[in-house]
């Protein structure tokens, strides 16, 4: 049997990330992966490292995630890939800029200047190829993107330079509290750690079962697609106010295309089907808003399984029935920015039970209070 | 309203899948991107630019007859249809002109025939380097040729391409065989049973005894082969009888075929791997029927069997699909089969000869140097992937997230067995336990335009059924 102080379940970037930040403290650390690290929503995302446009409730985490990512390569001695490119929303018509004027009065009133909202003129400026007709949009100036994989593997590779163990391929079947330890159970063997976590993306209410958590917790499969290279034509990550609008060009040329639209989710087979209709729909969505993208030439489509929470954050919290568990999943689209910062929590949470920050909207039975 | 069965690809397989269908009343919609029906083995064999197509070969001029049995038969052909997606729900998606239609179908068969062997030796992506397969869509399609051509590697396709050059008065620098002596030793085993092929084995002899009676330089046994030049051919060096070296300006590649991944990939259809071939099988019974009932593959797409080989396989899958629209009786099935099964068995025969005669040595078919490119469309070596390797990126996807190996344009179809092969040598594994990339549609590049115009189609309107007549 291999034992440690925490057992982390699930090799995407929180379960990463929250290894590396405990290794770096010294903690023994056991991270079970079933299939391989990055395998999952953390190695096939969109790779955008947004501020813009968040929950308020996230904005907190976020910024401060955002001054990590700036400094991650140099911390982690690794490539992620990540460019400080910044991020646009475009506003297609006035009722847009009404949304985005509403958005910054509340962001304001919390303290949030981030988000500044820019006219017709200064849209183009920063995005030459944008349709005519926009009518502005608002930017967030240290937005980016980074490789997903790249970055996972950055927070894996440095928490085994600090003495974690990553043991892939090995999937958590069972899991009991014994006294005071934690006894999961896998194909591979027995594993023994005091401290449990629960990072196991869109497969996590199953593991928060077995700690003692029931979670309403949804799973589906956003769709990206990829074009060959073209020519540069784009420096900011795009995104619209009221629109399935998203993409981003890479330094090699390739654009990235999402926009939100969702293929057919198979989790127990590892599995995505496509739903080429919506995928079209966000095609024509792209040349409506960029035409210089007509001729774009697609060259793969694919899509990855990720957790939703039906209020669209993530659950961030001790467990409510388990002594020495937590959780950190259900990131609904876009937790990949939130990779750095959420391993840090949790690794405080583990350590002081202090996180630093008010996590009460992302309770893991914030939804049994409700319902009662 | 949904099809009844739909055939991806009008080459031999197709074609015969068509006119059998037809036969038992059965009118399928066969979708190709050619513009003619015929495949690579028959590609205009019907309507060749070529002023002398007979030069080609009889094999090439019989492909004529069952294009033209295909054309009377009443199946709906589709020229140009570019299928870049068949689902596993039986939904098919192609672009034509500039549009892209989906249609749904009962039954589907998958011929999507094969891709050559990648043949990584060093200087194997410069340009002015092709395959023996590039040379022949030039010849049939637009009668272009290359003059003064080096012609290496080893497998009949290889001679063919090199006798029907000759034929045409082409001048050719040089035969490069790569075939191993051990191979004949080996053969030999399997002689006795290919003799019973009597006439395909001659076939290939006379290939050979035609190319030596023209003239040309062959060299046997040849090694440790390298092209040369910086920014495009000028060479190829080789060992055959000590160090040679022949200046051209195109080197034609080639040490054969094995079936085309992207589209039996995609679908999830189960694959095995095949040792004789050193290839990926699509898993079918003896009907061409994969993993999932109602999706057949014939032809080389599932496992190499020629283009006879595959005209009985396309008759096979299609007498299969008429019991399961029940047009026939398992007994009628069953009844029509044994004769093509027999055929079947014994050109399997001659392939088990041909294969033992033309498996490509290791040396060939993996990089020998770390700075051999591996993928050409993302520029990764060896020497890359093995530092992805060793960054923990220890399966075949991995390593494509790591180093981007096999996500350009050619979508993984040159790099992806060379990658599977050097992390079975790497973790000291069979290349069956590592597996290949996941594969994903489209099976092509298509414009964001083209996917936008997207339509669903239940009957063929009148033009697309004119365009193919
Ligand atoms: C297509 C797509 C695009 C996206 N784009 C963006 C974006 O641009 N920006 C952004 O910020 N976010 C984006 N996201 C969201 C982001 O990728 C995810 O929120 C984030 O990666 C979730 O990380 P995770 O570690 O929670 O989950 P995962 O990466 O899914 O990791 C969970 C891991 O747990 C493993 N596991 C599950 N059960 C077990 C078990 N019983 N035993 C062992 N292991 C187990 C799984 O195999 C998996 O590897 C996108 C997501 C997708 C799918």
């Amino acid at each position: 049997m291999k034992t440690a102080d925490v057992l982390i379940i699930g090799g995407g970037i929180h379960g990463s990330s929250t290894a590396y930040h405990l290794a770096r403290e010294g903690i023994s650390v056991i991270l079970l992966e079933k299939d391989y690290v990055a395998r999952h929503a953390s190695g096939v995302n969109a790779g955008g490292v947004r501020v813009l446009g968040r929950d308020l409730a996230e904005v907190p985490l976020s910024k401060i995630s955002m001054q990590m990512w700036q400094t991650l390569d140099s911390e982690l001695d690794a490539d992620t890939g990540f460019r400080s490119t910044s991020m646009v929303y475009i506003a297609a018509n006035e009722a847009d800029i009404t949304t985005l004027k509403q958005r910054e009065a509340r962001m304001n009133a919390a303290g949030h200047t981030h988000e500044r909202i820019i006219d017709q003129r200064e849209l183009r400026e920063l995005l030459p190829y944008v349709h005519p007709s926009c009518t502005g949009g608002a930017v967030s100036q240290q937005d980016g993107h980074a490789n997903p994989y790249r970055s996972t593997n950055a927070f894996r590779l440095a928490a085994e330079r600090f003495g974690a163990s990553i043991v892939e391929g090995t999937e958590l079947r069972n899991l009991r509290r014994v006294g005071s330890s934690w006894i999961a159970q896998t194909p591979k063997g027995t594993f023994e750690a005091g401290t449990v976590v629960n990072c196991a993306g869109a497969w996590a209410d199953k593991v928060a079962l077995m700690i003692g958590d029931n979670v309403p917790l949804n799973h589906a499969a956003p769709m990206l697609m990829i074009t060959a290279r073209m020519p540069h034509f784009v420096e900011p990550v795009v995104g619209a106010v009221s629109r399935q609008l998203s993409f981003k060009q890479f330094e090699n040329g390739t654009v990235l295309i999402g926009g939100g639209a969702k293929g057919f989710a198979e989790r127990a087979a590892n599995k995505t089907r496509l739903d080429y209709e919506k995928l079209a729909n966000a095609a024509r969505t792209t040349i409506d808003f960029f035409p210089i993208m007509t001729r774009a030439a697609i060259n793969r489509m694919w899509a990855g399984l990720e957790a939703y929470m039906p209020d669209n954050l993530p659950v961030v919290s001790p467990s409510a029935n388990a002594e020495n568990a937590f959780h950190a999943f259900g990131f609904s689209a876009h937790g990949f920015q939130l990779g750095p910062i959420i391993g840090k929590v949790t690794a405080d949470m583990i350590l002081t039970g202090q996180p630093g920050f008010d996590l009460s909207a992302f309770r893991v039975d914030r939804y049994d209070r409700k319902v009662l | 309203m949904a099809f009844d069965c739909v055939i991806v690809g009008a080459g031999p397989a197709g074609m015969s899948a068509a006119v059998t269908l037809a036969e038992h009343g059965v009118r399928s919609l066969v979708l190709d991107r050619g513009a003619k029906a015929g495949g690579q083995i028959y590609r205009y064999a019907a309507s060749s630019p070529l002023p002398d197509p007979s030069k080609l070969g009889p094999d090439y001029m019989s492909g004529a007859a069952l294009i033209n049995a295909f054309e009377a038969c009443g199946a709906d052909h589709v020229a140009g249809a570019d299928v870049w997606h068949v689902g596993d729900d039986g939904r098919i998606l192609y672009s034509i002109d500039g549009e892209t239609r989906q249609i749904e179908t009962r039954e589907v068969l998958v011929c999507p025939g094969a891709i050559e062997r990648p043949m990584p030796i060093p200087g194997w992506t410069l340009p002015g380097v092709m395959t023996a397969g590039a040379a022949q869509v030039m010849l049939k399609t637009d009668a272009i040729v290359a003059e003064n051509a080096v012609f290496a590697g080893s497998g009949p396709l290889l001679y063919l391409v090199v006798a029907q050059y000759l034929r045409l008065g082409v001048k050719v620098a040089g035969l490069v065989d790569t075939t191993p002596r051990r191979n004949f030793l080996q053969a030999a085993s399997a002689a006795p049973a290919a003799l019973r092929s009597a006439s395909l084995l001659h076939k290939g002899i006379s290939l050979l005894s035609e190319i030596r009676r023209a003239g040309i330089p062959v060299y046997r046994q040849s090694v440790q082969l390298k092209l040369l030049g910086q920014t495009r051919v000028s060479g190829l060096s080789f060992y055959s009888n000590g160090l040679q070296q022949i200046e051209a300006d195109t080197v034609f590649l080639h040490h054969g075929v094995i079936p085309n991944p992207n589209m039996t990939r995609a679908l999830g259809l189960d694959h095995v791997w095949n040792e004789d071939q050193l290839a990926w099988h699509v898993k079918t019974d003896l009907y061409g029927q994969s993993s999932i009932p109602y999706i057949a593959v014939a032809g080389d797409g599932g496992a190499i069997v020629g283009g006879d080989g595959a005209h009985i396989e396309g008759r096979l899958a299609a007498l299969n699909i008429l019991m399961r629209l029940e047009r026939i009786s398992p007994e009628t099935r069953d009844r029509l089969s044994r004769s093509p099964v027999g055929e079947l068995r014994r050109l399997s025969q001659f392939r088990r000869f041909i294969d033992r005669l033309y498996r490509p040595s290791d040396a060939l078919r993996l990089p020998q140097d770390e700075d051999t490119p591996v993928c050409r469309c993302e520029d990764q070596s060896v020497a890359d992937l093995r530092a992805g390797f060793q960054l923990g990126a220890r399966d075949p996807n991995a390593l494509k997230s790591r180093t981007r190996c096999g996500m350009g344009p050619c979508q993984g179809r040159q790099c992806g067995p060379i990658v599977s092969d050097l992390l079975a040598n790497w973790r000291g594994e069979h290349v069956s336990d590592v597996g290949y990339y996941r594969m994903r549609s489209p099976q092509r590049l298509l414009s964001l335009e083209e996917l936008s115009r997207f339509k669903t189609v239940s009957s063929l309107q009148p033009r697309a059924r004119e365009a193919s007549r």
